[in-house]
């Protein structure tokens, strides 16, 4: 399903290499070229892309020549469906443990994100999932901005049936995330979720903001939720996400639409942060995991490079 | 960028093809880092190509000069609107050219995908509107999304104090809706026939945020074309999206087309994207290539843009601007 497309193409580029009898520089820039285009198309950044590019080069050139016995035709060509392979997964994949919620405890999560990116909607989703796995769980709106911000939560709350606070009186948010997350705590919720409004790093004040509820309600992660359909923007927007709130994890929503999601890759490269969830559609229950390497192999429709990762 | 990748254009001679497609290349890349969708680049850079393409030219200078004409020309033309951008021009024609005691009121729809800020900026449009003089009627036909009926309560009411402060009294607005899990086709048609019992202007209709290739909602939307046949369609996208920009146009038009052609209903039948609305301005610094994509697929106007959270933050787009802001480094 997701990002089928690319995979399709990156996987045709290394097929051709496969089908000609030997590889020349020629017939590796040709296929990395036809990857490199796919890439661009998907929206993952122009560097990132260049860079890519060029390390997936070397290293390709570094085990070619290394070994130039010419009866091991097919395993220099493994070379480089390996070396995309790896490349793309860590390029999904910054190496680091998201946080784990724990029993028994409160674990304070908060959701930031640019405007509309969908943080409103993941909080109830992740609500709902949690609450599946038996976490007494709840959700703070302390978003005082957006017109019927309240009301939203309120209505998505009570359809999930999932506990939820916030105010229509009350216009600071940090009072509404400090309130909230305060009761939730003493009646022993274990996932208590802080929804907060969109904002954008050119609003120095909206920024500032989102630091004073951190600072109130001191989460145990904060969640960038970001829209797979960013293009060149993501890079700039994560960064300045990252340096204010710290987040240690990236949620991408709508990924039931068309959109590859390279932007949101981007910012995983940008931030060293790893993907947690994906969302796919507009329902409680459109939450899927996410784990780099399957994720790539799916991608590629591809069993047999799994199978080489594995060797 | 600009310096070098000309200065690999030397002397005083025709340009030819070879000399050119490293230039092409890199001024690709430079477009594709503005956040312009790779397809639309590819094709502004093949324009800019066949400008170039056999052109004499002198000096390093004239290299450059002739290389930034041809690509802010191409640009340019993109982006420059081939029908009328201005709504209240054509509201008051609308209007005027009525012979009836009640006239039916102008309608413009809002459309696109989830969370691009279609509420928001029919909310914006609203405020300018009542401060042309007009009467508003805003008609509440997401449905489906949570708190999205709410969200307009809070606009409409925000948006009659603010015009009761005014000087002069103030104009009407007014929120025409139904609740939840209704047919949107049907309150869009029941609030068109209260605005114009009621002699509001314009009605303002909102409608809840869909995935382009999500085809039921696609249907339902242009279902809603079919029967009221607004004045206007106007595609929602924000700054921010990058190659989705062109599916995204590409198959809300077809779809909206197609499905409104086929559904057998109305007058509506076959109508299309009008023009576009782009949102989110101010959270992509000089990035703006977005408005170039859509401008290319639909080769419709960009009718106003969105670049803030409060209702003043709509403006008309101005060529001059996103073409300097492509052509920057
Ligand atoms: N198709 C699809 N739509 C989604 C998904 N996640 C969220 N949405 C939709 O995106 C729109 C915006 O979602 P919200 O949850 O309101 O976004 P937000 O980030 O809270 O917005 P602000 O609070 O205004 O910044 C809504 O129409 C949601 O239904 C998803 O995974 N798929
Ligand atoms: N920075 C910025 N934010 C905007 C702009 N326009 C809208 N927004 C914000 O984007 C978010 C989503 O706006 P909505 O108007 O709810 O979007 P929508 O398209 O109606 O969303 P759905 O109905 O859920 O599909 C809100 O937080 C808006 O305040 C803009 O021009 N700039
Ligand atoms: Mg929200
Ligand atoms: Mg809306």
């Amino acid at each position: 399903m997701v990002l089928a497309d690319l995979g399709r193409r990156i996987n045709s580029a290394i097929s051709s290499l496969n089908r000609s009898p030997t590889i020349d520089d020629k017939q590796l820039d040709a296929a990395l070229k036809e990857i490199c285009t796919a890439l661009l198309e998907s929206d993952v950044n122009v560097k990132l892309v260049a860079s890519l590019r060029s390390r997936v080069r070397t290293k390709v050139k570094a085990a070619l020549e290394g070994g130039a016995d010419k009866a091991k035709e097919a395993q220099r060509r493994n070379v480089v469906q390996k070396t995309v392979f790896d490349e793309l997964v860590s390029l999904v994949n910054p190496g680091v443990e998201p946080y784990k919620p724990k029993k028994g405890q409160s674990n304070i999560i908060m959701a930031v994100g640019l405007q509309g990116n969908g943080k409103t909607t993941t909080c109830t989703k992740l609500a709902v999932y949690y609450q599946k796995r038996g976490f007494k769980s709840c959700i703070v709106c302390a978003d005082t901005f957006r017109a019927g911000a309240f009301d939203q939560t309120r209505q998505s709350a009570t359809k999930a049936k999932v506990a939820y606070f916030g105010s229509y009186t009350e216009t600071d948010p940090v009072v509404i995330a400090a309130q909230g997350v305060e009761k939730f705590r003493k009646e022993r919720f274990e996932i208590i979720i802080v929804d907060t409004s969109g904002r954008h790093k050119q609003e120095k004040d909206l920024f500032a903001e989102m630091e004073q509820i951190s600072a109130a309600v001191k989460p145990d992660m904060t969640i960038l939720v970001l829209d797979a359909s960013i293009g060149q923007a993501a890079e700039a927007q994560s960064r300045a996400f990252k340096e204010a709130a710290d987040f240690g994890a990236i949620i991408v929503t709508k990924m039931d639409g068309h959109a590859k999601g390279g932007g949101a890759i981007s910012a995983v490269a940008a931030t060293q942060t790893p993907i947690i969830f994906l969302g796919t559609g507009e329902h409680l229950s459109d939450l899927e995991r996410f784990a780099p390497e399957p994720f790539i192999s799916k991608m590629l429709g591809m069993g047999d490079i799994q199978g080489l990762v594995e060797q | 960028w600009f310096g070098n990748i000309v200065s690999r254009l030397t002397g005083s001679r025709m340009l030819t093809d070879q000399e050119l497609q490293p230039v092409l290349g890199a001024m690709k890349e430079h477009l594709m880092r503005k956040n312009v969708a790779a397809e639309i680049a590819d094709k502004v850079v093949e324009s800019v190509g066949r400008e170039l393409r056999g052109k004499k030219v002198t000096g390093f200078k004239g290299i450059k000069t002739e290389v930034r004409a041809a690509l802010s020309a191409s640009i340019t033309r993109i982006l420059t609107p081939k029908t009328s951008t201005d709504l209240l021009l054509s509201i008051r024609a609308k209007r005027s050219s009525s012979l009836l005691s009640s006239p039916v009121p102008y309608s413009l729809t809002f459309v696109g995908v989830n969370g691009v800020g279609k509420s928001t900026n029919l909310s914006k449009v609203a405020f300018w509107l009542l401060q042309n003089g007009l009467e508003v009627l805003v008609a509440a036909c997401d449905t489906f999304r949570s708190g999205a009926v709410e969200q307009l309560r809070v606009h409409v009411r925000n948006l009659t104090l603010l015009g009761g402060a005014q000087a002069g009294g103030g104009r009407r607005v007014e929120l025409f809706e139904k609740g939840y899990g209704k047919d949107a086709a049907g309150i869009a048609r029941e609030a068109i026939a209260y605005a114009k019992e009621n002699a509001f202007d314009v009605v303002l209709i909102d409608t809840a945020g869909r995935m382009q290739d999500n085809e039921p909602l696609m249907r339902a939307l242009s279902k809603l074309v079919a029967v009221n046949n607004p004045d206007k369609i106007i595609f929602v996208g924000e700054a921010l999206v990058g190659n989705e920009a062109v599916d995204q146009l590409t198959k809300f038009d077809r779809s909206l087309k197609d499905f409104s052609a086929s559904s057998g209903l109305g007058a509506g039948r076959g109508r299309g994207i009008d023009g576009m609305l782009v949102t989110k301005w101010d959270t992509v610094d000089d990035k703006v290539g977005a408005a170039l994509s859509m401008t290319y697929v639909t080769g419709q106007p960009i009718l106003f843009v969105g670049c803030g959270q409060t209702y003043t933050d709509l403006r008309q787009l101005r060529v001059g601007h996103i073409v300097d802001a492509l052509l920057r480094d």
